[in-house]
């Protein structure tokens, strides 16, 4: 392995040829050199074995009974979606109420600080999320590929 | 009847049968899932690596490729678009944590109950190639999620530069210097995994 490579083109050429993705002229280019640059064949065949060793590797997939999807109807997505939209509005209304009925029972001051902080924190913790998917949104490269 | 019916509709080709579930047809989209569920969850598979995630990925991927389908032009092949959807998904699921692969190759088999289905001639050559897989099956699991997903794309998947150019959103003179890459750093984890590769130039060569 003392021979020095004097390949004169990019190194990624030596793939596309592989993968017989090259013009004419550059398929003709690097079979020149492969003649008398051992290295570069032995890259190439390397290069072969491990896609016809990748190309047939077994990947066995789950029977049709094994798979649930039925695809769901629109209708029973947006079913579901007002379903969570309603829970949770009685959820929100619901701890207001349970606050708000805690305050007037409990004078002493702990009572409030304990109240201001459960609050508090709920809405912090909303807006964290908020504040990612926001910001996940906008930098998605992504989203103009997406389906 | 209905036995010839779906007899002439297991025989349509892809455009006809996607503007058929476009239409709302239940058999046509039926036949459409059992035809690129597999794809999908094969693609799934090599690029997350635990056939339970995978399939869940598969199964998100086919929704979401029938709540697209309306958007879709029927006569544009179906692949590309499917492999575009879940390699979405698989971003997504990377982008909120960071998932152990299986290892083993083997044990992923035995699971599924997978058997060969015939004997080589050359049970030699055939138990290399075996190790083979194996080891490059674990070097994936080191690289990079671009190196990665390239190299299932084109060395697994065996889709052309154009369709990885695609599948990924890149220009299609990105593919090729990325796959060497891919390729190149590949090759160094298995000459560096210590282990005696089988069937490959430089390693065989330099292992006494």
């Amino acid at each position: 392995m003392t021979e020095v490579c004097n390949r004169t083109f990019d190194s990624s050429l030596l793939s596309g040829f592989v993968d017989g993705e090259l013009t004419q002229a550059d398929a003709q280019q690097v079979r020149v050199h492969l003649e008398q640059c051992p290295q570069c064949r032995g890259l190439v065949t390397d290069l072969q074995q491990i896609r016809e060793a990748a190309m047939s590797t077994p990947f066995p997939a789950p029977t049709d009974e094994e798979w649930q999807e039925q695809p769901r109807s629109s209708a029973s997505l947006w079913s579901r979606r007002v379903g969570w939209l309603l829970v949770l509005v009685w959820l929100a209304a619901a701890s207001g109420l349970a606050i708000q009925g805690f305050l007037e029972n409990t004078s002493a001051w702990y009572g409030k600080a304990l109240a201001v902080t459960l609050v508090g924190g709920g809405l912090l913790l909303f807006l964290s999320v908020l504040f990612d998917r926001l910001k996940a949104l906008r930098t998605d490269r992504y989203r103009g590929v997406k389906k | 009847m209905a036995a010839t019916a779906r007899l002439d509709l297991e025989t349509l080709a892809d455009p006809e049968l996607v503007s058929l579930a476009q239409q709302g047809d239940p058999e046509a989209r039926e036949l459409l899932a059992r035809r690129y569920r597999t794809p999908a969850f094969r693609l799934a598979m090599q690029l997350v690596g635990r056939p339970e995630v995978a399939k869940d990925v598969a199964q998100d991927s086919m929704l979401r490729f029938f709540s697209s389908l309306g958007r879709f032009q029927a006569e544009r092949p179906v692949l590309p678009w499917l492999f575009c959807i879940v390699h979405n998904r698989v971003r997504d699921l990377e982008r909120k944590r960071r998932r152990q692969r299986v290892e083993s190759l083997d044990s992923y088999l035995a699971d599924s109950g997978y058997e060969p289905v015939s004997a080589q001639p050359d049970p030699e050559t055939k138990a290399q190639r075996r190790q083979l897989q194996q080891l490059i099956w674990r070097a994936l699991n080191l690289l990079s999620a671009s190196h990665r997903e390239i190299l299932v794309l084109r060395d697994y998947q065996d889709l052309s530069y154009a369709e990885i150019a695609a599948v990924l959103g890149i220009p299609k003179g990105t593919v090729m210097s990325r796959l060497h890459a891919a390729r190149c750093s590949l090759r160094k984890r298995l000459q560096a995994s210590g282990e005696d590769v089988p069937m490959l130039e430089e390693t065989s060569r330099s292992s006494p």
